[in-house]
């Protein structure tokens, strides 16, 4: 089947490597951030560019074959690689948020053994709830904030901190807005996900903008596909999104920790850190966050209802840890909610199968 | 023969097959090749042998399935094994259940609902342990003929214990098992006590519900099927032809496409 061909023609999206130069000739700092949750705010106030590194894909990676163990997911593998091969040269520093083991440990080998001609900046985040959790995380921006000061030379005001966190509220706002309205959005599931992840790397005003001009993109009645929901960690190989528009379907609502476990509400403190925290850990449940598998499972159930949609694929990278602990009770909890999933292991580095997209497809099928 | 009303054509890594169905569903016609490289030049031929065979020049509407589904050209539309398999196992056998189906590269656990609708299922599609290959490459290793496999293996009295599936080191086993000079029919028996503990943990992913069915080339094999009884404690069922399963539901699937339903077996 082609895909819908009622598309709009897309905004264009400046490349990485571009908008690192603009903002160095500004004088500004770039920094290359780790998966998954980050104070963009905090960044943005110190005048640095945050430009997020999920891999990337295709990288060879047997630079870090003799630093990481066989069974470390190709996100973090490739993340060294790429680091050790010169790609992220581009960057002031790194920032390494502790999502998981993986990439814990990757913060330690890169202080103790690679030592990066950038900085290395680790950064914990809570297992536990509220309000121990948002507590410690507001320290841990506070400890954060210190570390950046040292780096940048510079300490913004606090009314400069609490403006920059009201500004990403707002393009945080917006995208959860685009989120909402993607059923009705002319674009392709592949499009989609190709303008809503230029937030990982736009600077706030250009991603403000296109966020405005989707949002302004004619609504459209697509005709019918099959409405799925997709979870996961990162929607790569982008390959397999274009196998799910040729196959006749739309990813319609996401549990991507990517995408739809960011749409962060806003803080309510006066404390910028406390708001920040407040504001990261309202996200919807996650397993890196060490949210409770029952509050995920309500999660998927409540997108899939609110949507219309027929079933879950989960999309997970090949070991990672927190996603594959929660799969099997998920599966079972969406089973005996009567709501069909399927699971679809990826490798960054490689092509979507022919057998992943064999069982896409006999999955499609079934819930057509 | 006229009559046929439908075409389902398997492209699979072992064999190609084809299947024509008349009215109701029927199957009135088969023919079955192993798969050949050049599958594009197969597919011709053995379109042109069902024509042949048929009377029917046209061999439409055909629905192509199996690994190679894609290569066929001539097909009005492709569905997944998965799909076909079920159809093909409901209309055969009038029930639904749990369908294990060993082909030469992968192998599948589907859920059937009491009206043969898929509802969940599984695949094994990452390497060949559980897979036909697994049985055909350590018989060639063994000397036995493929056709023999399963009787060789229900006749040993012993059973040596085999701890890898993977077909590698399978292989790698079974020299060193003949070294230390187990015989071969206690070896066989092993290895599809391994192949058949394999297809058990991947029933056990989408859950068994009865009646079980086994339905690929190996399904001719009778120690798969009595394995597979003694680990499930279920009986097994094997549809007529079971290696024209995934063939004969593309025919369904192309019949339904006219607006003709399949009757009951
Ligand atoms: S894919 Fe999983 S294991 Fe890898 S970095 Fe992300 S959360 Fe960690």
């Amino acid at each position: 089947m082609q895909p819908d061909v009622n598309v709009a023609p897309l905004p264009s999206i400046p490349r990485r490597r571009d908008l690192a130069r603009a903002h160095h000739e500004r004088g500004g700092l770039v920094a290359a951030v780790l998966p998954i949750h980050y104070p963009r705010a905090l960044l943005r106030a110190f005048g640095i560019l945050p430009m997020e590194v999920w891999g990337p894909p295709n990288v060879d990676a047997a630079r870090a074959a003799s630093r990481l163990q066989p069974y470390v997911c190709s996100i973090v593998r490739n993340a060294l690689s790429f680091l050790e091969s010169g790609g992220l040269q581009i960057a002031d520093l790194l920032i390494v948020p502790h999502a998981c083991d993986s990439l814990q440990g990757l913060g330690s080998v890169l202080l103790d053994f690679v030592h990066p001609a950038q900085p290395v900046l680790p950064l914990y985040l809570p297992r536990n709830p509220a309000p121990e959790g948002t507590a410690f995380l507001a320290d841990e921006f506070r400890a954060l904030h210190q570390r950046l000061a040292e780096v940048t030379q510079r300490t913004p005001s606090e009314s400069e901190l609490m403006q920059a966190i009201l500004d990403e509220e707002v393009a945080d706002d917006l995208l959860r807005r685009v989120h909402e309205q993607r059923p009705t959005l002319p674009l392709t599931t592949f499009d989609f996900y190709h303008l809503v992840r230029a937030r990982e790397f736009l600077p706030l005003d250009s991603f403000v903008s296109l966020a405005r001009a989707i949002l302004a993109m004619p609504a459209v009645k697509s005709p019918p596909k099959i409405p799925i929901v997709l979870s996961g960690i990162v929607p790569e190989p982008m390959d397999m999104l274009r196998a799910v528009d040729e196959l006749g379907a739309s990813v319609i609502a996401d549990d991507l920790a990517c995408c739809g476990r960011r749409l962060y509400p806003a803080g309510r403190s006066r404390d910028p850190f406390m708001r920040l925290a407040e504001s990261l850990l309202g996200g919807s449940p996650d397993s890196t966050r060490g949210s409770p598998i029952q509050d995920r499972l309500d999660h998927l159930l409540g997108l899939a209802h609110s949507t219309g949609s027929r079933g879950v694929v989960f999309h997970d990278v090949k070991f990672c840890e927190p996603e594959l602990f929660d799969l099997p009770v998920l599966r079972r909890g969406l089973r005996d909610a009567g709501l069909p999933s399927i699971t679809v292991e990826v490798d960054l580095n490689d092509a979507v199968s022919h057998q992943a997209r064999t069982r896409l497809e006999a999955f499609l099928e079934m819930i057509a | 023969m006229t009559g046929i009303r439908a075409w389902g054509i398997d492209v699979g890594s072992s064999t190609t097959k084809i299947v024509g169905v008349e009215a109701g569903g029927t199957m009135c016609l088969h023919l079955l090749e192993d798969s050949e490289p050049r599958a594009e030049e197969q597919i011709v031929r053995m379109l042109q042998r069902a024509a042949a065979a048929s009377g029917d020049q046209r061999v439409r509407p055909l629905v192509a399935t199996g690994y190679g589904r894609k290569l066929v050209q001539q097909a009005d539309r492709v569905v997944t094994e998965i799909t076909c398999h079920a159809r093909g196992a409901y209309r055969a056998l009038g029930h639904g259940g749990t369908l294990v189906d060993v082909g030469g590269q992968d192998s599948k656990v589907i859920k059937l609902g009491p009206q043969g609708e898929v509802l969940d299922f599984a695949m094994n599609d990452k390497c060949a342990a559980g897979t036909g290959r697994f049985l055909e490459n350590t018989c060639r290793r063994l000397g036995v003929d493929l056709e023999r496999l399963g009787e060789v293996a229900l006749a040993a009295r012993d059973e040596a214990t085999l701890s890898s599936t993977c077909t590698v080191f399978a292989e790698s086993e079974i020299v060193s098992l003949l070294a230390h000079g187990v015989g071969v029919e206690p070896i066989l028996k092993g290895l599809h006590r391994a192949l058949v503990q394999r297809l058990v943990a991947m029933i056990h992913t989408v859950g068994l519900t009865p009646p079980l069915m086994l339905s690929g080339g190996v399904a001719r094999n009778p120690a798969v099927a009595r394995l597979l009884e003694a680990e499930t404690g279920e009986t097994v069922v094997v549809p007529p032809h079971p290696q024209l399963l995934g063939a004969f539901g593309a025919a369904l699937v192309a019949l339904e496409s006219v607006g003709e339903r399949p009757g009951k077996p």
